[in-house]
């Protein structure tokens, strides 16, 4: 597989610079404990992440081409896609919202101000909290903005 | 990968728990023949067929497994390869996290030497 499963991405997020015992990484990411062991050992044959007595850290010698294909832009688009779709499909506390809206000019500025106003407001949040809270309890926010005719266009050409 | 081992591979995917004596009456294939063949000996084609068919059976129980088949038949006719790449990524995602809720025996953690 190209890139990373977003799976993967949680436990490379959660070990970060630091070297976390199996039982911290497994309580960072709120995996099942065979889930979590199986992709650490997929990490470790893949030789991104590495293990010694204190735990296991993030290798350091990954290559340039190796970087690449885990935080190119493909793989992170499908990273993406795939926790879009889990939230999508999420049967409980289920929080989404998908609308077809009619909006003039003005009404489109104030709305692109509204997205601008709220991502500031989630970095600042996040930089409050991220010491504190754990990867496991932190929230997936997304949104987007197309318009139909070209989101169509895209649709019907394939790319 | 052979194709032989690949045969026998997705055989004892779908039929994991089974006997050695069960596979033979499955396939019409002598146990002892069987046993040679899980065992590396090569395959004739009458017998790639058994286990082919073998399979087939057992695919045929899913009603979506035809669906996806024709679905995917039909991708490989008019997609491109930037599309197919699309697709095969978008699977091998699912696949590979359907693969990680696997079980495991957990090992001791802080003794066991995993790189």
């Amino acid at each position: 597989m190209r890139g990373l499963s977003s799976l993967e991405r949680v436990i490379l997020e959660c070990v970060g610079n630091q070297s976390l015992s199996y039982d911290q990484i497994q309580y960072q990411s709120g995996l099942q404990e065979n889930v979590c062991f199986n992709i650490i050992q997929a990490l470790i044959i893949r030789g991104i992440l590495k293990s010694d007595k204190n735990g296991y850290q993030v290798n350091e010698n990954i290559s340039p081409l190796m970087m690449e294909e885990l935080n190119g832009v493909e793989a992170k688009k499908a990273e993406s896609l795939e926790m879009i779709e889990a939230v999508v499909e999420q049967k409980t506390e289920q929080v989404f919202r998908f609308q077809k809206i009619a909006m003039d000019s003005r009404d489109e500025k104030i709305f692109l101000a509204m997205l601008s106003n709220l991502d500031s407001f989630l970095k600042d949040a996040h930089q409050k909290a991220k010491s504190s809270v754990p990867l496991k309890e932190r929230k997936v926010i997304f949104w987007g903005v197309g318009d139909i005719q070209s989101v169509m266009n895209q649709m019907i050409c394939g790319r | 990968m052979t194709l032989q081992n690949k045969i026998i591979q997705r055989y004892r995917l779908f039929y994991p728990q089974e006997t050695l004596r069960e596979a033979s009456e499955r396939t019409g294939i002598q146990i002892t023949r069987v046993f040679r063949l899980f065992n590396g000996k090569t395959m004739k084609v009458s017998e790639l067929e058994a286990f082919e068919s073998a399979i087939n059976k057992k695919v045929a129980e899913s009603p979506q497994y035809a669906r996806l088949n024709n679905i995917v038949e039909e991708a490989l006719s008019i997609f491109t390869n930037e599309e197919l790449a699309k697709v095969s990524d978008y699977l091998e995602r699912r696949v590979t996290s359907k693969k990680y809720s696997r079980t495991y025996i957990r090992p001791l953690f802080e003794d066991a030497n995993i790189a």
